[in-house]
């Protein structure tokens, strides 16, 4: 819960780098990291959700759908200012959030896991049905309106976001509250049986979880210019943010961001090899074995490396 | 005059099984109440419906006066009272004073964001049930039996309880925990808590208790000192013959 030198050290040290990347990556490198950082922020809101309390969320394109498309419906059909726009979307993501968390109140483990999954598919058959002259139906929508242009500003906005909220979430998370999330995913009755209101804790976890989805969703729509349900509401876009948070190690918020990185590139340097699912099968398969070797993700492979390096001035263990 | 704990005509019905059985008793303040029968009495499901894990079937459940029906547990747990399980329940990734701490936190979610731990009262709690300043970085999984019916005392203890149920605290321990978790609660009780104890462990029981109530069937069969429930016939045969 203290904070420690090292922790404004690191901190400091990810800003730099994420303020330096600029200088030294081509353009194209930049367009990726574009996408990287808001698959940052969707696994750190999977994160704080999932990771902590044990509730899988497989509908988090549901989230990040409703913030997307409500945004770029108000911009785009109502000329609504993009500045009430995007509050307004992390508004209705946040019910959304509310409508998600409903059947938390009831089930668990892999019986919520398929109901938020549900949730998802749900969604993508809504759009093509209601009011497709509002949603774009299957083809989605084009020409909404963007924040940036270039892919320089484009990298700013993503990654002020991206760090802003993961240093939010961290702080929020070192609190009593992250580890009585923590507590959750752990034992839920031994929670309630600490005095503690699990539905309380659960709803905030939700509505927190949602916000930055919203957000996300939001901002990312603002910078694409348009959206593709088919691309948005997909299995495939599910499993990266899961995997995001895992790999990187969930339960930690940095943890996903380096997940959401590494996976990034990953698919970016298998692309020119292989163009098509065969990809989704070897990043599958590299974030398995990746798994199984270290449940505890990238983060905790790289602490192990940092004491392994200086284990002769450390004695605690950074927690 | 009320009582810490008053329970009135219980009765809790699973399907056709009558788990608890039109039982009242009452523990007075500052007394230590031994609770016991054969398996399957109905000890447990006693536990479980002071808590409010399960909702009695009719009858009433009085916590210092107030009836804690309607109540949710951490309501109940704010009224002070709170219990151990029979099989420990520890957070199994955090450590010693971690799983103290859920124990400490507020029941509001501002003062938990605002608030931060209180270490030294995590540390002094940890250190009264007998864990060493070794032991207070290891997760569960490091820990022994009796250390972790240890933990689940303090975590309870943390919640700020004055009426501690215990569930089977003896259970899976060695002579020399079971001498330790003993002297821990004659402590307790002299620094003026109440207890309802569940143990089959009737040595240890013994030396512990005002008074014993055993029940059968859901059903009280007999209460009194600790020699007197012994002695009682229905005891001999429904339970002690059996053990
Ligand atoms: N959730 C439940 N649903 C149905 N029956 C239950 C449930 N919980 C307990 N029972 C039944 O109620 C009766 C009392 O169980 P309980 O666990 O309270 O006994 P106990 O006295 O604690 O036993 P033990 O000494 O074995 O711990 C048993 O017959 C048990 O099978
Ligand atoms: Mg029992």
């Amino acid at each position: 819960m203290g904070l420690r030198w090292y922790h404004f050290a690191l901190w400091a040290a990810f800003i730099a780098i994420m303020v330096a990347i600029p200088e030294f990556v081509s353009k194209g490198t930049l367009r990726i990291i574009i996408f990287a950082n808001f698959l940052a922020i969707f696994a750190i809101s999977w994160d704080v959700l999932s990771g902590r309390t044990g509730y899988i969320s497989f509908g988090h394109p549901f989230l990040i759908g409703i913030g997307a498309y409500t945004s770029a419906i108000l911009t785009k059909r109502f000329d609504v200012p993009i500045e009430w726009a995007i509050p307004a979307a992390v508004v209705m993501t946040m019910i959304g959030g509310i409508i998600v968390f409903l059947p938390a109140l009831r089930i668990k483990g892999s019986y919520f896991a398929l109901v938020t999954l549900a949730f998802m598919e749900l969604t993508y058959q809504l759009v093509q049905v209601i009011r497709p002259d509002l949603t774009g139906g299957t083809r989605g929508m084009s020409g909404v309106q963007t924040l940036t242009r270039g892919a320089l500003n484009g990298y700013y906005l993503s990654a002020s976001l991206m760090v802003t909220i993961a240093l939010s979430m961290w702080l929020l998370m070192r609190t009593q509250l992250g580890t009585a999330l923590s507590a959750i995913g752990m034992n839920e009755e031994s929670v309630r049986g600490s005095g503690l209101s699990t539905t309380k804790l659960k709803l905030f976890a939700f509505l927190t979880s949602a916000f930055v989805a919203g957000l996300g969703g939001a901002f990312y729509v603002h910078y694409l210019g348009s959206i593709a349900p088919r691309a948005l509401f997909d299995i495939n876009f599910l499993f990266t943010i899961i995997v995001a948070a895992l790999i990187g190690g969930a339960s930690t918020i940095i943890g996903p961001v380096i997940g959401a990185f590494f996976l990034t590139f990953l698919l970016e340097y298998l692309r020119p090899y292989l163009p098509g699912a065969e990809r989704y099968f070897i990043y599958g398969l590299i974030a398995l074995l990746l798994y199984m070797y270290e449940p505890k993700g990238i983060i905790e492979l790289l602490r192990k490396g940092w004491h392994r390096l200086f284990s002769r001035h450390s004695v605690e263990t950074p927690s | 005059m009320s009582h810490p704990l008053q329970i009135d005509k219980l009765v809790k019905r699973f399907g056709g099984l009558v788990a608890t059985d039109n039982l009242s008793f009452t523990v007075e303040q500052g007394q230590s109440v031994g609770l016991i029968g054969p398996n399957g009495a109905g000890k447990t499901t006693v536990f479980a419906q002071i808590m409010g894990e399960h909702r009695q079937t009719s009858g009433s459940i009085r916590l210092y006066g107030k009836d804690i029906g309607a109540a949710s547990t951490p309501e109940r747990i704010r009224l002070g009272v709170s219990r151990t399980y029979q099989v420990p329940r520890p957070f199994a990734e955090m450590t010693v004073l971690e799983n103290i701490r859920v124990g400490q936190m507020p029941n509001n979610l501002w003062q938990m964001i605002r608030r931060k731990p209180q270490h030294e009262k995590e540390v002094e709690l940890a250190l009264s049930v007998g864990f060493l300043p070794s032991d207070l970085g290891k997760t569960p999984g490091e820990l022994s039996m009796g250390d972790l019916r240890k933990l689940e005392m303090a975590r309870t203890m943390a919640t700020g309880t004055s009426v501690m149920l215990l569930d089977e605290v003896f259970a899976g321990l060695t002579v020399a925990e079971i001498a330790q978790i003993a002297s821990l609660i004659q402590q307790m009780r002299k620094d003026g808590m109440t207890f309802l104890i569940v143990s089959h462990d009737l040595k240890a029981l013994e030396p512990l208790v005002d008074k014993v109530i055993a029940i059968n069937y859901g059903a009280r069969i007999a209460e009194g000192t600790f020699a007197e429930v012994m002695n009682n016939a229905d005891v001999r045969s429904s339970y002690l013959g059996a053990a």
